[in-house]
């Protein structure tokens, strides 16, 4: 297994480029075959090994038989020869896969390596060449030898034939792939031995290398070696017989063997050779079988109780591809054909993380090039990478998106060691890992790099003052100023505004801010030229001081007018020229000056008509037009809406949503339930690591295209994402197109740039670099799927359809996909087996009908005008076009768990683990407590036969002088229950930083906030106008079953 | 007969103009397509011509009408009305947030009205020729009578 893991992980990796780049030296190790590799690479050295390898004769035999071949045929070598010789091509495999990029792994080190590791051949990516070495007086020896043979070597059939006869029985087909792969690549490079070569009779070398090539294909393509000259044929017959435990070539080939090492039992065991590729995809039928007679075991059904699992086995096969967390594509398998991908009904793309928080230890290495300048490739201007291969004694390297050679400047030069690698390969991160961020020089500014700026435009009308969010955001500031990034660059600047604009003057020469009111709203000026925007450690004290006195500032105020359009433009006027984050807190409906919002509310009659997605979309086209002025300038907007009675978020939100921004809600502002929430998501947003005047482009090899992004960014170009300011909370979504009907590429790569200032003031590039197969195989695409990325983009498609259509058809249109997809995947394998009455999915997409359904019933999607209030309908709405995966899936599937156990009882050493439960309302006790964390609030269910003790321990008041639970206010009580519940939240709340979840108390029966705020959230049980999970179940499988 | 000749001459300079104008608009949908203008330069040039190419196309149709000329007119009424639709809307305008969304949507939608300024420009010529024909003969006509009697 070990081996075999191994194998299929590397070949990827290597797959085309480096079997373009080096063809002419295929040939000549192919054709005299063990010869070739041997001195080509070192190889000298190699033979001796193999000499000592004679035991493995007889397995060498039946093995190589192109090696084979030519010994048999230059008499002389035979005896002691055959065994060496055929131990170098499965050698050469298994190195292979260690280093894909290096191709160049050479000869000598496969030869090494067979013989002393065998099959156990570990992982660890660069293999020492000395090895080889020693052994090198020998191998000159044997070299002329070698030689001679070559001359003869054409192929001469009858011992070839013998060979074929031997080899067919070996049952593994896969390895008869692999084999002819790998080799070409590790003997190619740069040791093409033109001497040699010239030895060869000529036609050999072209049918060898033709019949390598279609050799490597056919596995996923069902057409087999038929290119290949029949001379050739048998030898590779003879060749997989050779590699006799024989992983399975290239990507979709090795992946399937895989699933079916992992699910031995769900394949039906089809026995012999004959029914190899049936045995592939009866494997991923049995996958997952779901039988759904009608009143099925509703704990059968897969549920996501397990907690998010990164699909890191990607990683597994292509080592060198950046962490899924970074990037995440809908499936690891990109279809060959226009034909194939419209069979996928799912969408086809990635999602894209570019900044997500790596944990210790896996933190992205920084990478400074110093005077040479970032190595990209001259035609498409890719970074550097581990997928580009070196040749040309290391003086050229081959891009592996577009293929052309380019030079490698003096500076970076590195001579490549016998195989072909870069002898500096460990030292340098961009070309062995995934993610690295470079550091880029004064081309990649178009200005000296901006400091972090922030600017505060605050509302300051009476229920900003009444609900004391006032006192609290000027606290949260004051003591956020120490964190904020950048020192000492930072600038920061606050406007604030009611029925007139105040400016306020934070001179440093000053002692006491100076407010200037400005009336005039219709002209908006800046009464100062500068000062309103300082640098915050030269007036820190003067910033301090107007903090302080800000609350006090508008304590009488009964001013209830916003003029919130021309606050906008005085401070896009202020920050233009230097841009930065601009935060808005707002919490009423906009009424004076330009930008002013009707209160259009929730039309019921708007319902279920056309215009009913109007609702969902900006009023006026004034936000968008600042939206992009404020994206042009450079200005991050983050809303924080804050309104009890409707505010317009729809409008508001497109601030958000063409800047990069982000809308936090906070519905019916109360200080004492909100607080700490508010609290912590401002210190967050002020305090964590942000990328400022950043721009994003993804690009990908040849035959494909992304088209279509969702996020909250503004395309500056087709596929350029202008972000003023990214961070660690945000995600982004694309969808591929591809360009050709016919893909010719057996590896598509991909490859993320951010280009941004770092708070410190420093231009990096973050480059994220990932491999992914073409395979031409439907079953492979929905094995390598992904369901959380499917569902990420499934969901922003359907945000993205609620602005256009109605909530209905939003939602049909994605229980369509859904089942057309089932029904895609039914069709591959309803012919051979018998699966009436039976839904079958794939492993990989257990969840996601489940996934699905939950999605339809989220906030932003659900129901109709009764469902949800039309304001958080819209922030969930732009809260999820932001998400990433892992939160997008815990919002719509919230984890919930019962914690009274965990509350009675003491556990000293550390809680026992919450156990998730199904969101159903057949979990709930009535004698229990419940936790339910969508990742944003906290909602904790009492039961209403709950102990009274333990209930009013949890409260902290007597629940009968109390009973409005909405106003009451979790905090920690004197009680150890108390304190063991705060602990459990804590716990719970450490799991994510990127939000806080504010908690709410429900008890069982207490309507109708029950329903609304708990009961919608069981997302398995049926509510009024929507089905449940059993349910939901079986209509998509009735559908799916109809043609 | 004089005044047709004015009227088809004015007609003429009219389509030339809505024919140039659609076509600027396309080219920077173009330019913006293959990267060789950013969005906001593209939309606000597209943007400063909407309102002038409406009312050029407006007032000549609405001179088609009031001279009852029925064809010419019935070509241009659905091109007027759909314009006036847009502006009701407050959907002429390009918006520059979601111009790559658009692009292909708002780039076939002026091939087709440059199809339509064309086939226009084909009748106007056209029209624009027999009259003045007609009216050199006419006047060449009067000239033979005068100079006969």
């Amino acid at each position: 297994m070990q081996p075999r893991g191994k194998e299929q992980a590397n070949f990827p990796g290597r797959p085309t480029s480096p079997f373009l780049a080096a063809p002419q030296s295929s040939t000549p190790f192919r054709s005299p075959g063990p010869v070739g590799g041997i001195e080509a690479s070192g190889p000298s050295r190699a033979t001796t090994p193999f000499v000592t390898s004679g035991p493995m004769t007889g397995l060498g035999a039946s093995g190589s038989p192109q090696n084979m071949s030519p010994f048999l045929s230059s008499g002389p070598a035979i005896g002691t020869q055959p065994s060496s010789y055929r131990a170098p091509p499965p050698s050469m495999r298994s190195n292979g896969p260690s280093s894909p990029p290096t191709s160049s792994f050479s000869a000598q080190d496969a030869s090494t390596y067979q013989q002393s590791q065998a099959l156990g051949f570990p992982p660890a990516p660069m293999h020492p060449p000395p090895i080889g070495q020693p052994h090198m007086p020998p191998s000159g020896t044997f070299r002329p030898q070698s030689q001679i043979p070559v001359v003869p070597m054409g192929p001469p059939p009858q011992s070839s034939s013998q060979l074929t006869s031997r080899s067919n029985m070996p049952p593994s087909s896969g390895s008869v792939f692999s084999a002819p792969r790998t080799p070409p690549q590790p003997l190619l490079q740069g040791y093409s031995n033109v001497p040699q070569r010239a030895n060869v009779p000529p036609f050999q070398p072209d049918s060898q290398f033709q019949a390598s090539r279609p050799v490597s294909q056919p596995l996923m393509q069902v057409y087999p070696a038929a290119h290949v000259p029949p001379t050739h044929t048998s030898q590779y017959h003879a060749h997989q017989s050779l590699v006799p435990p024989p992983p399975p070539v290239g990507g979709p080939m090795g992946f399937s063997s895989r699933e079916q090492l992992q699910h031995p039992l769900t394949g039906p065991p089809i026995g012999g050779v004959q029914g190899l590729i049936e045995e592939f995809q009866s494997l991923t039928v049995g996958s997952v079988p779901g039988a759904l007679d009608p009143g099925v075991d509703t704990k059968s059904l897969p549920r996501p109780l397990n907690g998010a699992e990164e699909p890191t086995k990607i990683l597994e096969v292509y080592p060198f591809n950046c962490h899924p967390r970074f990037m995440c594509l809908t499936t690891h398998a990109i279809p060959n054909s226009q034909s194939l991908l419209s069979r996928w009904h799912l969408p086809l793309g990635a999602v894209v993380h570019p900044l997500a928080e790596a944990p210790d230890g896996e933190e992205v290495p920084i990478v400074n090039f110093g005077p040479a300048g970032i190595i990209r490739c001259r035609r498409c201007r890719t970074y550097v990478n581990p997928y580009v291969t070196f040749t040309d004694a290391g003086r050229k390297w081959r891009c592996n998106l577009c293929s052309l050679l380019n030079d490698v400047p003096g500076e970076y030069y590195c001579a490549l060691d016998a195989t072909g690698r870069r002898c500096d390969l460990d030292q340098r991160p961009e070309l062995s890992k995934g993610s690295v961020e470079f550091v880029a020089s004064t081309e990649y500014m178009v200005r000296p790099p901006m400091p972090p700026l922030y600017f505060f435009l605050i509302d300051v009308s009476v229920s900003a003052v009444c609900s004391g969010l006032l006192e609290i955001v000027a606290k949260t500031i004051k003591s956020c100023l120490d964190d904020l990034p950048g020192f000492p660059r930072t600038q920061i600047g606050f406007i604030t505004f009611d029925s007139t604009l105040h400016f306020h003057n934070l001179k440093s020469s000053l002692t006491q801010p100076q407010m200037l009111v400005v009336a005039d709203l219709d002209d908006v000026f800046l009464p100062l030229p500068d000062d309103l925007l300082v640098n915050l450690s030269d007036s820190r004290h003067v910033v301090d001081a107007f903090l302080d006195s800000l609350p006090v500032m508008f304590q009488g105020t009964s001013n209830v007018e916003s003029a919130f359009g021309p606050a906008l433009k005085a401070a896009f006027m202020v920050m233009s020229q230097l841009g930065g984050k601009l935060l808005i807190f707002q919490s009423t409906l906009p009424s004076l000056g330009v930008g002013r919002l009707r209160l259009r509310g929730d039309d019921l009659r708007m319902y279920g008509t056309d215009k009913e997605h109007t609702l969902r979309l900006p009023e006026d086209p004034f936000y968008k037009q600042m939206a992009a002025e404020f994206t042009k300038n450079q200005i991050a907007v983050d809303i924080y809406a804050f309104s009890e009675k409707y505010s317009d978020i729809a409008s508001l939100g497109s601030l958000a949503k063409y800047t990069g921004g982000q809308v936090y809600h906070y519905p019916s502002f109360q200080t004492a339930v909100h607080q700490e929430k508010l609290r912590y998501e401002l210190a967050r947003n002020l305090t964590r690591e942000t990328a400022w005047e950043a721009v994003m482009r993804i690009r990908c090899g040849k035959g494909v295209r992304f088209t279509t992004y969702h996020g909250h960014f503004m395309l500056r170009s087709t596929d350029l994402l202008a972000l003023p300011a990214v961070d660690c909370d945000k995600a982004f979504a694309m969808q591929l197109s591809l360009e050709e009907t016919l893909m010719t590429t057996q590896t598509v790569y991909f490859q993320v740039a951010l280009l941004y200032t770092s708070s410190s003031g420093e231009r990096r590039i973050r480059v994220h670099t990932a491999a992914a197969p073409v395979v031409a195989d439907l079953s492979e695409m929905y094995r390598q799927a992904d369901t959380g990325a499917i569902v990420s983009l499934l969901g922003r498609l359907a945000i993205e359809n609620s602005l256009s259509q109605k909530l209905e058809d939003a939602r049909q249109s994605l229980q369509l996909k859904l089942v057309k997809s089932l029904k895609e995947y039914r069709n591959l394998y309803v012919v051979q087996h018998r699966l009436g009455g039976r839904l079958i999915f794939p492993e990989s997409l257990k969840f996601l009908p489940l996934y699905v359904l939950s999605l339809c019933k989220s906030v932003a999607l659900r129901g109709g005008y009764a469902d949800a209030l039309l304001d958080e309908r819209c922030a969930a709405g732009y809260n999820m076009m932001i998400l990433p995966i892992s939160g997008m899936l815990k919002l719509i599937y919230p984890d919930l768990f019962r914690i009274d156990e965990n509350l009675l009882k003491d556990f000293k050493d550390g809680q026992e683990p919450l156990r998730q439960l199904p969101l159903s309302a057949q979990s709930l006790d009535p004698k229990g407590v419940y936790v339910l964390d969508d990742g944003f609030n906290f909602i904790i269910w009492l039961g209403r036969m709950l102990s009274s003790d333990l209930l009013n321990n949890i409260v902290g008041v007597e629940l009968a002088s109390f009973p409005d639970l909405s106003r009451v206010v979790l905090c920690q009580h004197d009680n150890e229950i108390s304190k063991r519940l705060m602990r459990i939240l804590k716990e719970l709340r450490a799991r994510d930083p990127s939000s806080y979840q504010s908690c709410r108390l429900v008890r069982q029966g207490e309507q109708p906030r029950e329903l609304s705020l708990f009961l919608t959230n069981l997302v398995e049980d049926q509510t009024a106008g929507s089905s449940g999970y059993v349910d939901w179940i079986l209509q998509v499988f009735r559908q799916s079953q109809g043609s | 007969m004089a005044w047709e000749l004015l009227l088809w001459l004015l007609a003429f300079a009219a389509v030339i103009a809505l024919i140039g104008l659609s076509a600027y608009q396309l080219i920077c949908l173009s330019d913006l397509e293959f990267d060789y203008i950013n969005p906001y330069d593209s939309s606000s040039r597209i943007n400063a011509v909407v309102i002038p190419e409406f009312l050029v196309q407006g007032i000549l149709c609405i001179l088609f009408l009031l001279t009852w000329h029925w064809f010419p007119f019935l070509i241009m009424a659905p091109i007027t009305y759909y314009h006036i639709k847009l502006y009701m809307k407050g959907k002429h305008l390009i918006d520059v947030t979601e111009i790559f969304r658009l692009l292909n949507g708002e780039k076939k939608y002026r091939v087709i009205k440059l199809a339509f300024y064309c086939s226009i420009f084909i009748v106007v010529i056209y029209r624009l020729v027999t009259t003045s024909v007609l009216l050199l003969i006419e006047e060449d006509d009067q000239a033979l009578e005068s100079g006969i009697f």
